[in-house]
């Protein structure tokens, strides 16, 4: 017998969407079975029941797919999903404010919100075995806690927050005049804080293996990378583009190094070529690396993600101290970039002279 | 004279082929920087010429002019930097030049992309982008894993080539990993933003757009498909009917002498007991007889899968649903055919 019916032939799929049979109850479930239904299943070799289908069809069928995407399950679940969390969500008992880790990435504290309470809560007093210390380091240490033969070394809190200070007053310094600061930390993990940190302070991000040369080989390593010439308004001007190509690699003025123990052929880069460097120095790191130490944790992503954190907030108040000093004109000048006025005028005249010239070598050549 | 000094020469120069010690090196020249370090207007500064001006003037290379007149004086006497421009733009360019000088006071160079100092700026900020995206968008429903949509996306060497960067085959996983998972969000939920990210790292042509044309049944109830088998090729249209068969014209017995390839042709019928149900009508052209009988099958089987989707399993396990890949193969030098060799000899 041949069964000619659609429906018993080839099943749901074969008929047109509206006809599916949709249960209501399952909005209302708890727990909703997956039953996805692929929207590329019917471009193949499905005989339609209306005509014949041919490629154009199937085009027309995807943009009709459109508008029956919009009724999708999956998305009515999802909207349901959310609705049903906006507004139970909240039902049910009365939660105190905490740490929440994320807000150190998406709302850092700033300089004045340091104490010692903060720093202890993200673990940057402790330091490594005393084995393993650095001697020069033991200005900054309070002493040793630990039994079964695993003492480490604890560092002292009013000396960090001192530090740390300290090196917020460089950062926001650098800033207001307009310096360039590079915040480096290529652990696992500093990543985002590295590039929040950056971008508050409208400085640059390396959060990957430093290059060998970067500062002392720049013409080579960066040859390729671009520079841009901006205003005091940090506003992009335009005309200096020829300039630029031959100009040297931009340094930076400040480098803030959240690993140096990794990064120490950057440290030394920025001696050789009078950077100046803030960085976190652990127990066992030499503290004669850097220029403004900050001695705490390197180990803990809290603490170094809290450090970055203000240090960024510090460069974002820089650089708002620099945008009203601009805004008042009371800007302090800076000659070193030996830069040319744009030659806009001259461009066109050479043009024109070009344009001539080239006529008359061609006048010429037709005589 | 000529001949010693060449003779010396000649000698000279087999004696630095043949003793590369001994081989005479030019002297280099001091290298120069391909960019030239900042200079403070040393001695070794850089300056640009004076503009030249050409005249249209028929006496301007005469003997009885002076040279010294042919270089504009003003302009050589101001020194090279932006000697000849400040001037060009004579009165007018009073005005233009206490602005410039404001403007030079103000303005300094800073990298364009705050990934400068990674060596690989473009290919660092194309990945914070998509890290953004995907945390923005990290709750959204997936498609279920290995029903993603079909996607070509650039190669290593083609991204390479666009962004003028060096980046290592790791550096670029890391960022097809991330644009195959922002690939799984659900279509229906698809965000814009992320549509227009993914958008820019796809290959130009996308080969799994190329499918194959459906094949269906028209509205006389007839499918129409093509197989094939060695050289021999076949149109078959299949129509519901009461089990004709017709070949060529020729019924089945007429056209196949050998009852192996009769039964061959419809085989696709044959193990869905369908004989009596479906009428065929096919053109076989090329080959033999053999090939056009496989050819058939192959064209049966994709109009009945037409006709009746579900069969496509049976199908598959009659052996009716893959086209044979087999052809013959060419006779090769030094062989009698296309593996047979020659008779060994033993000298």
């Amino acid at each position: 017998m041949i069964l000619r019916s659609l429906l018993l032939r080839q099943g749901r799929f074969a008929l047109p969407r509206s006809t599916l049979i949709r249960p209501f109850r399952r909005y209302l479930a708890s727990q909703i079975e997956e039953t996805y239904t692929n929207p590329h299943q019917h471009q193949q070799f499905i005989a339609g029941a209306d005509g014949d289908a041919t490629k154009s069809q199937a085009a027309t069928s995807l943009s009709a797919e459109s508008e029956v995407l919009d009724n999708d399950p999956v998305a009515l679940n999802y909207a349901l999903q959310q609705h049903s969390k906006a507004v139970t969500g909240k039902i049910g008992s009365m939660v105190e404010p905490h740490y929440r880790p994320h807000e150190l990435l998406s709302n850092p504290p700033s300089p004045k919100d340091i104490t010692l309470e903060l720093l202890m809560a993200s673990q940057s007093h402790i330091g490594h075995s005393t084995s393993l210390w650095h001697p020069a380091n033991a200005k900054y240490i309070f002493g040793v806690r630990g039994e079964d033969g695993h003492p480490i070394h604890i560092i002292s809190l009013d000396v960090t927050a001192a530090h740390l200070r300290r090196a917020c007053k460089v950062v926001s310094g650098v800033t207001e005049r307009g310096g360039l600061v590079l915040f480096v930390g290529s652990r696992e993990g500093q990543a985002r804080c590295v590039v929040n940190a950056a971008s508050m302070s409208k400085g640059c991000h390396l959060f990957t293996k430093w290059i060998p040369g970067t500062i002392t080989n720049g013409q080579q390593i960066l040859g390729k990378c671009k520079k841009k010439v901006v205003n005091h308004k940090d506003e992009e001007v335009k005309g200096f583009e020829d300039q630029l190509i031959q100009k040297a690699a931009v340094k930076p003025d400040l480098v803030v190094c959240l690993n140096p123990l990794e990064n120490y052929v950057l440290l030394h880069e920025c001696a050789l070529n009078n950077i100046p460097t803030v960085g976190i120095v652990d127990t066992d790191v030499n503290p004669t690396w850097i220029t403004y130490p900050i001695p705490a944790n390197d180990d803990s992503l809290r603490c170094v993600q809290l450090i970055a954190g203000v240090l960024g907030r510090a460069g974002q108040e820089g650089q708002a101290v620099r945008r009203e000093l601009a805004l008042t004109g009371q800007l302090p000048a800076r000659q070193d970039h030996g830069l040319e006025p744009p030659a806009e005028q001259e461009t066109d005249e050479r043009n024109s002279r070009d344009k001539e010239h080239g006529r008359n070598l061609l006048q010429a050549g037709d005589v | 004279m000529e001949y010693t000094l060449l003779r010396t020469g000649f000698r000279r120069a087999i004696v630095a082929c043949q003793n590369p010690a001994k081989r005479r090196v030019a002297v280099q020249p001091r290298r120069y920087f391909a960019t030239p370090v900042e200079s403070q207007g040393g001695p070794d500064e850089i300056r640009a010429a004076p503009p030249i001006r050409f005249q249209s003037d028929d006496n301007q290379f005469s003997q009885s002019r002076p040279r010294a007149e042919l270089i504009d004086n003003a302009n050589f006497s101001r020194g090279g930097r932006g000697g000849g421009r400040g001037r060009e733009a004579g009165g007018a360019g009073g005005g233009q030049e206490v602005d410039y000088r404001q403007l030079l006071r103000r303005i300094r160079i800073v990298p364009a992309s705050p990934s400068y100092f990674t060596a690989t700026p473009r290919y660092t900020d194309d990945l914070l982008h998509l890290s953004s995206l995907l945390r923005a968008h990290q709750v959204l429903p997936l498609l279920p894993p290995g029903q993603a949509p079909r996607v070509a996306w650039k190669t290593i060497d083609q991204y390479k080539t666009e962004l003028a960067e060096p980046i290592r085959s790791k550096s670029y996983n890391t960022l097809l990993q991330l644009l195959k998972r922002l690939n799984y969000i659900h279509p229906s939920l698809m965000p814009q933003e992320v549509t227009d990210a993914l958008e820019k790292y796809k290959r130009d042509v996308q080969p799994h757009l190329n499918v194959p044309n459906p094949i269906v049944v028209n509205e006389y109830g007839v499918a129409r498909a093509v197989g094939r088998r060695k050289s021999s090729s076949a149109q078959v249209y299949v129509v519901e009917g009461t089990g004709e068969c017709l070949i060529n014209g020729k019924s089945l017995t007429e056209y196949f002498g050998r009852l192996h390839d009769r039964e061959s042709a419809i085989w696709a019928l044959k193990a869905t007991q369908r004989i009596d149900k479906y009428n065929v009508w096919a053109l076989a052209s090329g080959g033999g007889t053999t090939g056009q009988a496989e050819a058939i099958t192959l064209g049966v089987a994709r109009a009945l899968m037409a006709h009746e989707p579900d069969l496509k399993p049976a199908l598959r396990r009659a052996g009716c649903v893959t086209r044979n890949p087999k052809r013959v193969e060419r006779k090769k030098p030094g062989k009698l055919k296309a593996r047979k060799m020659p008779a060994w000899v033993k000298r």
